[in-house]
């Protein structure tokens, strides 16, 4: 593992991603993307009393789900970088707790699952584990409650106003030493 | 395409690529929507003069009665479907100041009753209050002087 170019990481072994998972809410179940998602809800709360809680709950069963599709025991996985928007990434923490993995928390907003993906990877590389869980979380309803307006407020959004996704994304990175794998593509021929 | 350097090229493209609001449909939703709103609230003005109230008594039932009818119907989901559509039609007239102070309380009823509905209650109509009733105050100062 080198540095190369002023914001580059150049990997000897490119650990690769062995497993991912997705859950997603009801108005992303309803787009053209709908059918490439492990899971779509079609209830905001799914059966919570809040939406911080519900989001919780969707990190955490999109946790359980990427762990189960993997094949590897949740003892395998020595770290997990994750991250959510709100206070103290709160959805994270909570609905990491039960897996006892150790937990490192990330905030990047929009680039916080790239953000660990990077994170990840750099730590799979050095060798200081084999396999690391990266994932991130949001819900629309507690993101509008934590950086906008109430829900129940008859305001009008711009035309061009965004929409945070409701869902969760996981995956598993891991060291590719002991694998076989095929490169189709490898960028770093010439290097 | 050249490259974006300045905080004005930047606004100016990000206007020229979004879509534009339709302001002539919104402006003839708002006031329709917001007529209506102060004739039903003329109309409870005259009924309460036809019951015999004075003046000041009518604008005071007119008041509670739409600010009443606008905190059932944020509770109820309605109102924010009204205000998507009517945009300032129904957030000026006294309806919307009603809508700002029950919907942060239905928001953060999760967070607890005294620190939650107590504590978030005025996050979206609190600089009005502080500023209007500053504003007043001042007003009252200056007109005890010079009247």
């Amino acid at each position: 593992m080198k540095h190369v170019g002023t914001q580059t990481i150049l990997f000897d072994n490119p650990p690769t991603i062995l497993e991912t998972s997705s859950i997603v809410g009801p108005k992303e179940s309803e787009g053209p993307l709908a059918k490439y998602f492990d899971q779509c809800l079609d209830d905001e709360f799914w059966g919570e009393k809040t939406w911080e809680k519900a989001e919780s709950k969707i990190i955490k069963e999109n946790v359980n789900a990427v762990v189960a599709k993997s094949g590897i025991a949740a003892t395998d996985i020595q770290y997990c970088f994750a991250g959510d928007l709100l206070n103290q990434c709160i959805s994270s923490s909570f609905g990491l707790r039960e897996l006892n993995v150790p937990f490192f928390g990330v905030f990047g907003a929009c680039s916080t699952f790239v953000e660990s993906l990077c994170l990840g990877s750099v730590f799979v590389e050095a060798g200081a584990a084999t396999n690391v869980l990266c994932a991130t979380s949001s819900h629309f309803c507690s993101a509008e409650k934590q950086f906008r307006f109430p829900l129940e407020l008859g305001n009008q959004r711009p035309q061009s106003a965004q929409w945070t996704v409701t869902g969760s994304g996981a995956a598993i990175v891991s060291n590719s030493r002991n694998r076989s794998i095929y490169y189709l593509y490898d960028p770093w021929k010439n290097c | 395409m050249k490259p974006i350097e300045t905080k004005q090229e930047y606004s100016d493209y990000v206007d020229k690529k979004s879509p534009n609001s339709p302001i002539l449909k919104n402006c003839f939703n708002a006031f329709w929507v917001g007529g209506l709103i102060c004739s039903i609230g003329q109309i409870l003005f005259d009924f309460c003069q036809y019951k015999g109230m004075d003046e000041t008594s009518c604008s005071t039932v007119v008041s509670i009665v739409l600010i009443g009818i606008a905190a059932i119907l944020t509770g109820l989901n309605i109102f924010n479907k009204i205000g998507k559509f009517a945009g300032a039609g129904s957030l000026v007239p006294i309806t919307g100041f009603a809508n700002s102070i029950v919907s942060p309380a239905i928001e953060y009823k999760s967070e607890g009753y005294v620190m939650g509905v107590g504590g978030k209650m005025f996050t979206v109509a609190g600089p009005v209050l502080v500023f209007g009733i500053s504003a007043s105050v001042i007003i009252g100062i200056i007109a005890t002087f010079f009247s």
